[in-house]
């Protein structure tokens, strides 16, 4: 289980020639924040249900894909597309735009977005429906706190991380700092998985990853995470949602999807998927789990 | 240096030539294993300039637009995955840098951290050997590319590759040539000393029998050992037996006509000793008759028994020396002082009848070591010579004495001189000379030939006043020649 995320590996060929330059409109729609104009025009048509996985999820390996497509497949009734990116952006974009019929995002981008965004169910892992951000250094060093990663070069996962980049902006802000000069240097792997490769190989001194990734890293690859040392954990927040554009809320696609991901762990095949993803099932969830990713954001929004 | 030179000089053919085969063959595979070596080295590098460039290459066009955007990741992750790709090419780290001369990233951050200045002791590597630097006693090779967007330079790769695996391939090529060459040279080596060792066989029987004809038996070749008449060998040794058959002819010519001047001389001698026989023998009958008519007379008696007893005495004197020089002819008894005043007794009857006078000085010692047979034989020769070549009553005079280890007899006389070719046959200094053809010369042979067989010299010159001095030089110690005591 490599936990990189292979963008587009899923795609089939004809969709991507099809969808090319509409992408590439919705990227640039995307930037300037206009998608809501657009729900349901560009909606499948019916016939192939599109689910966008985004690097938080564990991409690891074609079996865990290949089950996940399967299972959704067969509870939801239609065929399933699974859909992959190399950034949040890209996945959340596409999910406003309607193109898909829901995606696993982060909670950063759904507060962003809340007002035009609809959960469908949200992931329990460890019992409860929340998970932590780390900030990790080499397993040597011998530091204890955030401050003397000042001067550091820092890895983050993705800009529209919460884990792996909001939750450490939010506590620089809240510090009077500011990522960009209070580290030496910083740079985004796009993965949680390489923020770990980037900290375990001395690349970065420092790293902000997501709790969830780190710790089942630790289960699949105890060689990567144990040259790490997480050095603060976040308070508890809430875990990646599968969300869905508010238009499609409530339809028959949507609720179908939602149907599949909570009764998961009743079927043998979903089983297996939540084992490979260390997870205990999924959950309605509501808005309020996160109410503390949005006052971070409003915090940096604020004060940044 | 010349003493080693001359010892191997004197090694035998059969391994001499095997031993030069083996250093040619030594000398060719050491020229070749360096030539193969060369190669080797030079295929080597560009094999690994070659690898190094497509690595280069690969990562120079993935790495250009994220060194462009400072993409420390992304540059670090094309490094980390390209360790898989080029796992052939064992580099230890790369390091990217950019157009500041910093790290942006490098495979090895812990090594190389990004934001650091690539260090001074690399760029220095590359100031004179251009953008491969290699460093073999190091087992490592340095290479460098320059990175560049629309014609402007915006970084550079540095790598450093584990070439030890390529010096270890050139050391186990080189280990590999020295023990199939050794062995090739060895068992080549082997076959070319057997083989010359059977070319040269022939030589070996042909020095084979020349080393005893040295000590007199001179042998042909048996016919089982001459070989195919049209090979080189079997015509050599048709030759070397065609000239021992000549020798051996010659040799039993030069013996029998020794012993017809032997038997010469022994005529001569035995007239004159019937002469000197003869001589006393009228006065011994006188005394007989002179008995038989005045045999009461005791003065008579007295006197005619001393004649008879005179010439008796007389007689023996003669039959005795006689016996003494020939009878032991053949024999190796060493030479007395004696032995040379009995010869006065054989000449006497020819200085007696030309009215010589013989002036003899035998300065010798009792026992001289030189074989006496060959001696008294020589000198007898020459004596009766020189009283032949004498004119009536003139001189001839024989001197003796050991000089500085070596026993000289000279003799002289009055004759008319030593003729210009019979002193070439007595002075002859060869080994074996062949008897002369023409009638002359043939006594100056026989006692060259004598004194030659018994390892001396012998010199005839002519004398300003006219008349000859013939000297005879034998040492008197046993096996050594005559320039360590002349």
């Amino acid at each position: 289980m490599s936990g990189r995320m292979a963008p587009g590996t899923a795609a089939s060929s004809s969709t991507r020639a099809n969808l090319s330059h509409r992408r590439r409109f919705l990227a640039s729609l995307a930037g300037v924040g206009s998608l809501a104009l657009l729900p349901g025009k560009l909606q499948a048509d019916g016939q192939e249900v599109r689910f966008g996985l985004t690097p938080v999820f564990l991409s690891s390996d074609l079996e865990l894909l290949t089950r996940l497509k399967a299972y959704l497949t067969a509870s939801v009734g239609r065929p399933v597309e699974l859909v992959m990116r190399r950034t949040y952006q890209e996945i959340t974009a596409l999910l406003l735009s309607g193109y898909l019929d829901a995606a696993w995002i982060c909670g950063y981008p759904f507060i962003q977005y809340q007002d035009r965004l609809s959960l469908v169910a949200v992931p329990i892992w460890r019992g409860q429906p929340l998970y932590q951000s780390y900030l990790i250094v080499d397993r040597e060093r011998p530091i204890d706190d955030v401050s003397d990663m000042r001067g550091d070069i820092h890895a983050f996962s993705d800009p529209d991380s919460n884990s792996g980049y909001l939750v450490t902006q939010a506590l620089l802000t809240a510090a009077g700092e500011v990522p960009s000069t209070y580290f030496r240097k910083t740079f985004f792997t796009y993965s949680h998985r390489d923020v770990v490769r980037a900290v375990a190989s001395g690349l970065a001194a420092s790293g902000s990853v997501d709790g969830y990734v780190w710790e089942v890293m630790s289960e699949i690859e105890p060689e990567l995470t144990s040259m790490t040392r997480i050095v603060r954990k976040s308070e508890w927040l809430g875990f990646p949602p599968i969300a869905c554009a508010k238009a499609l809320r409530g339809k028959p696609t949507t609720e179908r999807i939602a149907q599949a991901l909570l009764t998961m762990g009743d079927d043998p095949a979903g089983r297996q998927v939540l084992d490979i993803l260390r997870l205990d099932g999924f959950t309605p969830g509501d808005d309020g789990l996160f109410r503390g990713i949005a006052q971070k954001y409003d915090q940096v929004r604020r004060l940044g | 240096m010349k003493r080693s030179l001359r010892q191997i000089s004197a090694w035998p053919v059969a391994v001499k030539v095997p031993l030069v085969v083996a250093v040619l063959m030594v000398a060719v595979s050491a020229v070749l294993s360096n030539q193969i070596l060369v190669r080797l080295s030079q295929t080597q590098q560009r094999h690994l300039e070659q690898l190094a460039s497509a690595y280069l290459d690969g990562l120079s066009s993935s790495l250009v637009p994220y060194v462009l955007r400072d993409g420390i990741w992304e540059i670090f992750d094309q490094l980390d995955r390209s360790r898989e790709r080029y796992a052939g090419l064992s580099a230890v780290y790369t390091i990217v840098a950019g157009q500041d001369g910093k790290i942006l990233a490098a495979s090895d951050p812990h090594e190389f951290p990004s934001q650091e200045a690539v260090p001074q002791a690399l760029i220095e590597r590359f100031v004179t050997a251009g953008d491969l630097a290699l460093a073999e006693d190091e087992g490592r090779a340095f290479v460098r590319r320059p990175l560049s967007y629309q014609d402007r330079p915006i970084g550079a790769i540095y790598a450093e590759i584990d070439i030890h695996a390529l010096l270890a391939e050139r050391r186990q090529v080189l280990l590999t040539l020295i023990v199939t060459n050794g062995a090739l040279t060895l068992i080549f080596a082997g076959f070319g000393y057997l083989a010359v060792r059977r070319m040269v066989r022939p030589i070996d029987i042909l020095a084979e029998h020349l080393e005893r004809g040295r000590g007199g038996r001179i042998e042909p070749v048996p016919r089982g050992q001459i070989g195919p008449k049209n090979s080189e060998f079997g015509r050599l040794f048709r030759r070397y037996n065609a000239l021992v058959r000549a020798l051996s002819e010659r040799e039993t010519l030069a013996a029998r006509l020794a012993e017809e001047e032997r038997m010469g001389s022994l005529g001569r001698l035995a007239s004159g000793m019937a002469h000197e026989i003869n001589n006393p023998l009228g006065g011994m009958f006188n005394a007989i008759d002179t008995m038989e008519r005045h045999n009461d007379d005791p003065m008579v008696r007295h006197s005619s028994l001393q004649i008879l007893k005179r010439g008796l005495v007389g007689i023996r004197d003669v039959v005795r020396a006689t016996l003494v020089t020939y009878k032991a002819s053949g024999e190796s008894t060493r030479l007395r002082a004696q032995d040379l005043d009995d010869l006065r007794a054989l000449i006497q009857p020819d200085v007696g009848r030309r009215r010589l006078a013989l002036a003899w000085r035998n300065e010798l010692p009792d026992v001289v070591a030189p074989a006496a047979g060959p001696v008294r034989q020589a000198v007898l020769n020459l004596l009766l010579n020189a009283c032949a070549a004498s004119p009536v009553g003139g001189q001839v005079c024989l001197v003796a004495a050991v000089r500085d280890g070596a026993l000289v007899i000279e003799i002289a006389d009055q004759g008319p001189g030593i003729p210009q070719e019979v002193a070439s046959i007595m002075n002859a200094t060869e080994v074996d000379p062949p008897p002369p053809t023409c009638g002359t010369g043939l006594g100056a042979w026989m006692v060259n030939r004598l004194v030659r067989q018994i390892g001396g010299a012998v010199h005839a010159t002519p004398l300003p006043a006219g008349g000859t001095l013939v000297r005879i030089a034998v040492s008197v110690e046993p096996n050594k020649g005559l320039r360590h005591v002349a």
